[in-house]
């Protein structure tokens, strides 16, 4: 089964186009890496697959079913975290994460230990700090957190990885991976092609705007295999990504 | 000094200025319209002063009014920017100016000189200016030292204001300082009025008094301005002091910033009062409330404004009151209780989703109706507001009892209902269409957008003037007899809040995108 189908997605902001007719299914049970160049719409679709934007055409569907805005029981199974992270920031961790657990309608015991056994295995102990506070890392980690803390089968994760310290991005993979063979979806966007690279069986890569231009299994990257496109052979995600995006050489003489 | 760099950043200030005005759609004509209306205003305000100046000079005390007025004028300036936050606003920051290569001395001309450029300040200008020109025209001072008077007096005002400003923020910072600045501020404001009478009473303690008052920036200017030759330089040495005393205390409060007091445990508590009060709300709104509430006294901004309304309502209630005996009491106090319902919590209860900047789109990923959000944060801020609702009213019937008997009390609580209901219902509509991006940790400057400064400001002028407008002129208007009225007028101010609060949540949804760009500075 698909956990996340889209149908000629399109997003348009006035006259400029966000998303272009993109088409795209992710099976359940993957780790699914989604890819573009800095503003080719990776975020928009994100925003239009999570209920935050409305597309202005195409179809969406999450686990089965169709879904939109107003989708509350698909929402109740998606955990989110946003390019933008979504944090309140006057909150304390615990207190940030036990109101999105509430708000995901689960009951206090259950909020008071996924809150606590999650700030300890981030090493957020320290409730003293509002979030405004923490470091960039420390936010994101945050983030994470409350993307997972209700045990979605589906996550949608803008760029989960960079600022964080390579424990806590160990940490965070063991747990991916581990959510993965439960069957349930990663969905996730990053610029570190070496870790999609380890981490992803199967990648979109877009280019602007929001057009799909190739969509594969790149499992064959860690069996030490090729990948062929376009007449060439790619022994790894970066040189196919730069060959699909555009590769660019530029110098500046006076740097 | 690199005056090259600066000038190129006071530009930027007015670039910055522009765009955001040009992004949206439409309010290049508002921009153009506040400007000529800004102008106009301006021009206003030079004749007033200049008629201030004529007043001086015909009366034959050019010196003694002149330095009055210029004392008025210095202290509503600083009340006006401290408590409206108008011309506190810092366009860079030390930390965004440190990118360029700026010495310190330098970042900080940069940074205060491009806050004295606001428009707030010249329209005090544009005041200090007609009444050196008034005075000048007519036969009282030469228009070389006004205009040195004028500037100098311009500059100790904007230090004075900073420096009240940042003094506030420290003692908010000090443990107990939300206890103590409410009552230095009730100190301040009930001082006058109880001293004026002392001061009658003894005749030498009037003269101690201006005395006192001629080492001020303000009388200092006064006999800058009104005086020739070597006599007009006694006024020179009070601004100097000043100035450079308030450039001191300036500099000393930047570089030390308040020390923020964390908690000493680390130990997480989960049953806090917020989580209390907010089970009120029943088991669907109660994790929205809690986190309003959090929310709401976690933010600085917001922990100042509902503890400076703790002075501020007593004061506007009882001296305001007093002040307009003239015209109607009863009319004036009914104006103060529906200030009451606004005041405590203006910026926010217009801008209910600018201080949660990225937040904001968590309520869309929720599994729950994002009008909810809306609906919760609303009912909170009622809450919070109509505590103070009740004070005022505790507080009449204590100080003031049976002066317009029950009848008179019912009213006064009926028109803190209607200013509840009415300045809630208006909030509800502004934070969706008047949504304006803002820093909760912010303490000083005005980050509303012109909507919502055209509620809060312009109700609260409404709510002070009307009344006692209508008191002055139809006595008997606005009497207990007439209480039915009011009770009719809360009622159907009742109605459009819980009309509002049906119908603007439901319009969330369809402005969704067009306030996330505005919250998450897209737009």
């Amino acid at each position: 089964m698909d956990a996340i189908r889209i149908q000629n997605l399109v997003k348009k902001y006035g006259l400029k186009t966000a998303v272009d007719g993109l088409s795209l299914s992710v099976a359940a049970g993957t780790m699914f890496g989604f890819l573009g160049p800095n503003g080719s719409g990776k975020s928009t679709t994100i925003g239009c697959l999570t209920g935050l934007l409305d597309p202005t055409a195409g179809q969406v569907e999450i686990l089965g079913h169709r879904f939109d805005a107003d989708s509350a029981d698909l929402k109740r199974r998606m955990g989110v975290m946003p390019e933008t992270l979504g944090l309140f920031e006057p909150l304390r961790a615990h207190e940030f994460l036990a109101f999105v657990g509430r708000m995901y309608g689960l009951d206090e015991g259950s909020v008071r230990t996924r809150v606590t056994e999650l700030l300890d295995a981030l090493e957020l102990t320290d409730s003293s700090k509002t979030l405004a506070d923490y470091s960039t890392g420390m936010r994101k980690r945050v983030a994470f957190a409350a993307a997972v803390i209700h045990s979605p089968d589906v996550l949608f994760l803008d760029e989960p990885f960079e600022s964080i310290d390579p424990a806590g991005v160990a940490l965070m993979k063991e747990w991916l991976n581990r959510y993965v063979k439960q069957g349930r979806t990663v969905f996730l966007t990053s610029h570190v092609l070496e870790t999609v690279e380890r981490l992803c069986q199967e990648v979109a890569i877009i280019a602007t705007p929001g057009k799909l231009v190739w969509q594969g299994d790149i499992t064959t990257f860690g069996r030490e295999g090729a990948i062929q496109y376009d007449g060439q052979e790619f022994d790894a995600l970066e040189p196919l990504f730069l060959h699909l995006t555009g590769e660019r050489h530029v110098d500046l003489k006076w740097l | 000094m690199d005056f090259q760099l600066i000038r190129h950043l006071i530009g930027l200030r007015y670039r910055l200025l522009w765009a955001k005005t040009r992004t949206r759609s439409g309010k290049i004509a508002l921009f153009m319209a506040g400007y000529l209306l800004f102008v106009l205003v301006a021009v206003f305000f030079a004749i007033v002063g200049a008629g201030g100046g004529m007043v001086a000079v015909r009366s034959g005390q050019a010196e003694r009014i002149a330095q009055g007025i210029l004392t008025a004028l210095f202290t509503s300036a600083t009340v006006t920017c401290v408590l409206l936050g108008f011309g506190m606003n810092e366009v860079f920051s030390d930390t965004e100016l440190r990118r360029f290569p700026l010495k310190a001395v330098e970042r900080r001309f940069a940074r205060h000189f491009a806050g004295i450029v606001d428009p707030f300040w010249f329209l005090f200008l544009a005041l200090y200016l007609g009444l050196a020109l008034g005075l000048y025209l007519f036969g009282a001072g030469s228009l070389v030292l006004g205009v040195i008077a004028v500037l100098a007096l311009f500059v100790c005002n904007y230090l004075a204001a900073q420096v009240v400003g940042r003094a506030m923020e420290r003692i908010m910072q000090q443990k107990g300082g939300s206890l103590l600045l409410p009552l230095i501020i009730m100190v301040v404001c009930f001082l006058p009025s109880v001293a004026m009478p002392m001061l009658k009473k003894h005749a030498g303690a009037g003269k101690v008094v201006l005395r006192v008052l001629a080492f001020t920036p303000s009388f200092g200017a006064g006999t800058l301005m009104t005086r020739t030759g070597p006599a007009a330089f006694a006024g020179v040495w009070p601004i100097a002091w000043w100035g450079l005393g308030l450039t001191v205390a300036l500099v000393i409060l930047e570089k030390r910033p308040p020390r923020i007091r964390v908690a000493q445990t680390t130990r997480i508590r989960w049953d806090t009062p917020y989580a209390r009060a907010a089970k009120i709300f029943g088991p669907r709104y109660a994790p929205l409330v809690e986190h309003w509430l959090l929310f709401l006294f976690r933010c600085k901004r917001f922990r100042i404004a509902y503890v400076m309304s703790l002075p501020l309502i007593p004061f506007l209630l009882f001296m305001w009151t007093k002040q307009a005996a003239r015209a109607d009491p009863f009319a004036t106090a009914m104006g103060v209780f529906a200030i009451a319902g606004l005041a405590p919590a203006a910026a926010f209860l217009v801008n209910q989703f600018g201080y949660v900047g990225s937040g904001f789109r968590r309520y869309f990923l929720f599994p729950m109706d994002p009008a909810a959000a809306l609906r919760a944060s609303s009912v909170t801020l009622m809450a919070l507001c109509s505590v103070y609702v009740g004070l005022a009213a505790f507080a009449w019937v204590l100080f003031a009892p049976g002066a317009w008997g029950a009848r008179g009390i019912v009213m006064l609580l009926a028109s803190g209902v209607f200013g509840l209901c009415f300045f809630h219902g208006v909030g509800l509509w502004t934070t969706l269409y008047g949504a304006r991006r803002a820093d909760p940790n912010k303490t000083m400057g005005n980050d509303l957008s012109l909507v919502g400064n055209v509620v809060v400001v312009g109700g609260m002028m409404a709510m002070l003037i009307g009344p006692m407008t209508v008191g002055q002129f139809h006595k008997g208007l606005i009497a207990p007899d007439r209480w039915l009225v009011a009770v009719g007028l809360a009622a159907l101010a009742a109605c459009f809040y819980l009309f509002s609060l049906r119908s603007a949540p439901a319009i969330l949804s369809s402005r969704r995108e067009a306030l996330l760009a505005v919250l998450e500075r897209k737009a």
